[in-house]
């Protein structure tokens, strides 16, 4: 993809997946009165004073650095539904629980420009690290069971962000593991004589995660 | 062929390798330090490196033995327990060099034991690459071989790369070059 930054690793910079997350939509509150805005990619609403309106992160960002405008925090980050979620994930050890694709660059960016809109920052911001500990060490633990019978790595609910890190690391994985498991190089001792093309029997599919 | 170009492909068919000369061979006593003449004995011990004994072996000219670190010493090492075997001292392409070797030398067990080895080191060592603590890696870097610190080092980077966007810092930054200061040319 274009977008790729080294190419010899296939990994998007974690700038580059921040850039992809600013085009989720959240609610803003204006407190001027703006005329429609016309970009390529769409039309961002003629925007009067106190009238919730939905844009674009990158958008709510430009305006909130100018004080045009008060953003208000996704439904999900609230201190409630975080530690529904965050209980949740300590319960299940082989579940992750369906989260926004881009929480991780979202709630950075929030923090960093929209400090006072979210109500409880501290709280949401160690909730927020804390679920991403837990998420990434079920990650690990899944790691660890690749063997050479794994064909594919499926991870449910994994967010953006995270596959991102562990991308370049699996895909060399599951590579050594093929080239070492070809059929070339687990031979029968009594099939030396006739060598022919054999299709191994990888064993039944298993995914990392159940479902 | 698509190896040409690849440098680690160079640089691991430079390893060396015993083969026993199953002709003589004229006009190449310095492969043999052990020669009078300028020739090589038939049935003579000689150090070739592989991608020599490779092309000697396929016109049958030598008779590849087995590596060291593919013996039996090396074997009931990894039995015992592969994550601590230093496998870089030995032959930092281990992987690469069993794949190559095993077509030519008649020993089908390599490939499996290759396998055998990869999972457990990868299990032990590799898994937790990505949040091992700087004080563990020095140890276990020192034992990994080529292809395995390829491996580590792709998730430390990725890591590191996350961990440094975490902590923040300007979105856009000066390019280096304007903060050059041109001398005034006297």
């Amino acid at each position: 993809m274009a977008g790729q930054s080294d190419p010899h690793l296939s990994l998007f910079s974690a700038a580059e997946v921040e850039f992809l997350a600013e085009d989720e939509t959240l609610e803003i509150v204006p407190n001027m009165k703006m005329d429609a805005l016309n970009f390529i990619c769409g039309d961002y609403g003629p925007f009067y004073p106190q009238i919730t309106i939905e844009v674009p992160l990158w958008l709510a960002v430009a305006l909130k650095k100018r004080g045009k405008c008060t953003i208000r925090p996704p439904q999900w980050m609230s201190v409630e539904k975080l530690t529904q979620v965050l209980e949740a994930e300590r319960d299940s050890p082989r579940e992750f629980q369906p989260l926004p694709f881009h929480y991780v660059e979202i709630s950075r960016l929030l923090f960093d420009h929209a400090r006072d809109d979210i109500p409880d920052m501290y709280m949401v911001r160690s909730l927020i690290e804390d679920i991403r500990n837990v998420r990434f060490h079920k990650v690990e633990t899944g790691l660890e069971t690749i063997s050479a019978r794994t064909h594919a790595v499926k991870l449910k609910n994994l967010s953006a962000m995270e596959v991102n890190i562990v991308r370049p690391f699996v895909v060399r994985t599951l590579q050594a593991f093929y080239k070492h498991d070809s059929p070339q190089m687990i031979q029968h001792p009594d099939r030396m004589a006739n060598r022919q093309p054999q299709v191994a029997d990888r064993g039944p599919r298993r995914d990392l995660r159940r479902r | 062929m698509a190896q040409y170009y690849n440098i680690d492909d160079i640089i691991m068919e430079e390893e060396i390798i015993l083969v026993v000369f199953q002709v003589a061979a004229n006009g190449v006593g310095l492969l043999d330090p052990s020669a009078e003449t300028n020739s090589v004995e038939q049935g003579s011990k000689v150090e070739l490196p592989f991608w020599l004994a490779q092309e000697l072996h396929l016109r049958q000219a030598v008779a590849m033995n087995v590596l060291a670190c593919f013996n039996q010493k090396t074997r009931k090492e990894i039995q015992a327990d592969a994550a601590c075997v230093d496998l870089r001292n030995r032959c930092p392409y281990f992987y690469e060099l069993g794949c190559k070797i095993a077509p030519l030398v008649g020993d089908r067990t390599i490939g499996s034991f290759l396998l055998y080895t990869f999972s457990s080191r990868y299990k032990e060592v590799l898994s937790k690459a990505h949040s091992a603590a700087f004080a563990v890696a020095p140890k276990f870097l020192t034992l990994l071989t080529k292809e395995e610190t390829h491996l580590y080092e792709a998730a430390r980077s990725s890591m590191a790369a996350f961990k440094k966007w975490r902590t923040g810092g300007p979105r856009f930054e000066r390019a280096s070059i304007l903060g050059i200061k041109r001398k005034p040319a006297n």
